[in-house]
């Protein structure tokens, strides 16, 4: 009794917590990380290694060889940052006249934004691929970036509108008095201290668009305009699902995403929240 | 009086209401292009016979698709896997979730190693995610049947038959829907002052019952919002089963969205597949109404 008392002490016991929520939350990239270093015929052996036995760094070549790896890091980045980019300017003005603009039906047009974040995308797939088809643009970086713009809106339009409420209106109200015009006030008050949920708003739509993967599987299915959820999940082994080739792709297009999160971890935790617990 | 205090408002800023309206106009096209008119449409198509390479005359079918729709075994295999999946992995999520969010919520010198650890799962790719949980699985080379053969279970074909492909699909959205949750109700778990914890001590509670007069009542709201969450997102179930079973084996998996995905872009059957896309549209509506109203209550 007394050795368990011991034994269990609470530090004890936040360790053994700790290490299930690390365990749980890293083993699978971890896993697949000891994938990529093992030789191909090591992941055909049984029984199967658990560290590589024989470690290489071949499948990191011949991903970039075999594949268009290089392509899709591509095409991911560039449609990911444009998006973003894009997002953060129209979620950033309509939370704006949200949160600080004389409005009539406020609540009724942050609810139609959130809303349309509930529908189902796949079932506007096809109305989506026409409309691509139409402009003729099926196929190129816009075709991705349009969508993903409304994708990540509510949440980001959400996450921004807490953050402009946030800010004393008399900040503005006294640059205003100044002389500064309405821009002049937006730009110089309130832009800056927005900064950090402007910023928390967009790593949820990098996050968003870089993990998308029924809209690029449907409207940019070309090899060379795949993003790389995409183009990893459609590569073809010659005769088995080549799963060396593969993790060695996994580990690469995950890294930039957990490089992100790991860097900025508190304001995205904030964001997700805030996001949350508003809805 | 009214109508001067609104004179002088006017007088003070004449162009607000542009403004926001200019201000909103992108946001409002961006939406009627991609969502609105995108509804229209699909309710529209829904009810020709229009194929992707058909010519430019469909005809007008009237209900027939929807007709067939309910008639169709596969129609309702998908709603039933659709829903299913939706119910068993969002209960799966909900405990897991909880389960991590109380010991993350244990009070750590070092916070990131924990915080990352629930952040990765979620933002990495579904897509990724299953292809990760298709290796596990794997009947010859996966780490899960060699765990089983280590403690003396025979191993299985996970994604090569109906019932255990189901699981493992399932065991893979809880994996991957866990974290998000976890991170909701850690939130809300901080949220609830100390002092009620000290006032149930002194009140001599035991721990268990901490737990349940005065965690669980207060984290019920934290709850409601990650149900609604997993619930809409398990609703639109697709990259993970098209990565780990492509719906199979014998339709096994096969949720509402890949059954569209299929009818329409694959198979190019734009009419039925309008059909099917406005009956899930119907269920998903259900729990968009139930979504908003919570908001409304906030």
């Amino acid at each position: 009794m007394t050795s368990d008392r011991a034994f269990f002490t609470p530090a004890t016991l936040r360790l053994i917590a700790a290490a299930i929520i690390v365990v749980n939350g890293f083993f699978p990239a971890v896993w697949i990380l000891l994938t990529s270093f093992k030789p191909e015929l090591e992941l055909v052996q049984k029984p199967i290694t658990y560290l590589p036995q024989d470690f290489t760094v071949q499948n990191y070549v011949q991903v970039f060889a075999q594949q268009p790896l290089g392509l899709y890091l591509l095409n991911s980045v560039v449609v990911a940052t444009a998006s973003t980019i894009v997002t953060l300017v129209v979620s950033a003005f309509a939370a704006y006249a949200i949160a600080r603009l004389r409005l009539r039906h406020r609540d009724l047009i942050l609810a139609a934004i959130i809303a349309s974040s509930t529908f189902p995308l796949v079932t506007l797939l096809v109305p989506i691929f026409e409309t691509m088809r139409t402009l003729g643009i099926l196929n190129t970086y816009p075709a991705l970036i349009l969508p993903y713009v409304v994708l990540s809106l509510p949440v980001c339009t959400l996450v921004l509108v807490s953050f402009f409420q946030s800010i004393p209106r008399d900040l503005e109200n006294a640059a205003m008095i100044d002389g500064a015009t309405r821009f002049g006030a937006l730009w110089r008050v309130v832009v800056p201290l927005a900064a950090p949920g402007v910023f928390t708003a967009g790593i949820l739509a990098f996050v968003n668009s870089w993990d998308e993967f029924l809209l690029a599987l449907s409207l940019n299915s070309a090899v060379r305009m795949r993003t790389l959820p995409v183009g990893i999940a459609l590569y073809q082994g010659e005769f088995t699902f080549p799963w060396h080739i593969i993790s060695a792709a996994l580990v690469i297009a995950i890294v930039p995403i957990a490089v992100l999160i790991a860097l900025f971890q508190e304001r995205v935790v904030g964001g997700l929240t805030a996001g949350g617990m508003k809805g | 009086m009214i109508a001067r205090v609104r004179g002088v408002e006017r007088f003070a800023d004449p162009g607000e209401r542009t403004l926001a309206a200019l201000l909103l106009a992108p946001a409002a096209v961006l939406l009627a292009l991609i969502v609105v008119y995108p509804i229209g449409k699909l309710v529209y198509n829904a009810f020709f016979d229009l194929r992707l390479s058909g010519g430019q005359h469909a005809p007008f079918v009237g209900f027939d698709n929807f007709a067939s729709a309910l008639q169709d075994g596969i129609f309702w295999n998908a709603v039933w896997v659709t829903v299913s999946i939706t119910i068993i992995s969002t209960i799966g999520a909900l405990l897991v979730g909880l389960a991590l969010a109380l010991l993350a919520n244990l009070p750590y010198r070092i916070q990131w190693p924990v915080r990352l650890a629930l952040l990765l799962p979620w933002a990495m790719p579904l897509a990724f995610a299953g292809l990760i949980f298709a290796w596990f699985f794997n009947t010859d080379y996966g780490v899960v049947n060699d765990w089983l053969m280590r403690i003396g279970i025979a191993p299985r074909s996970w994604l090569l038959s109906p019932g255990t492909a189901y699981a493992a699909v399932c065991i893979t959205l809880v994996w991957k829907s866990a974290s998000f949750i976890a991170l909701i109700l850690l939130a809300g778990l901080q949220m609830i002052p100390r002092s009620l914890y000290e006032a149930a001590e002194v009140d001599g509670a035991t721990r268990l019952q901490q737990f349940r007069e005065v965690t669980l009542p207060l984290l019920v709201p934290s709850i409601v919002v990650a149900l609604i969450f997993r619930t809409i997102a398990g609703l639109q179930t697709f990259d993970i089963p098209y990565t780990m079973t492509k719906g199979g084996p014998a339709h096994a998996t096969q949720t509402l969205a890949m059954l569209i995905h299929d009818t329409t872009i694959d198979y190019g059957d734009i009419g039925y597949g309008s059909a099917l896309a406005v009956l899930m549209f119907l269920l998903s509506m259900v729990v968009t109404a139930l979504y908003l109203r919570r908001i409304q209550r906030d």
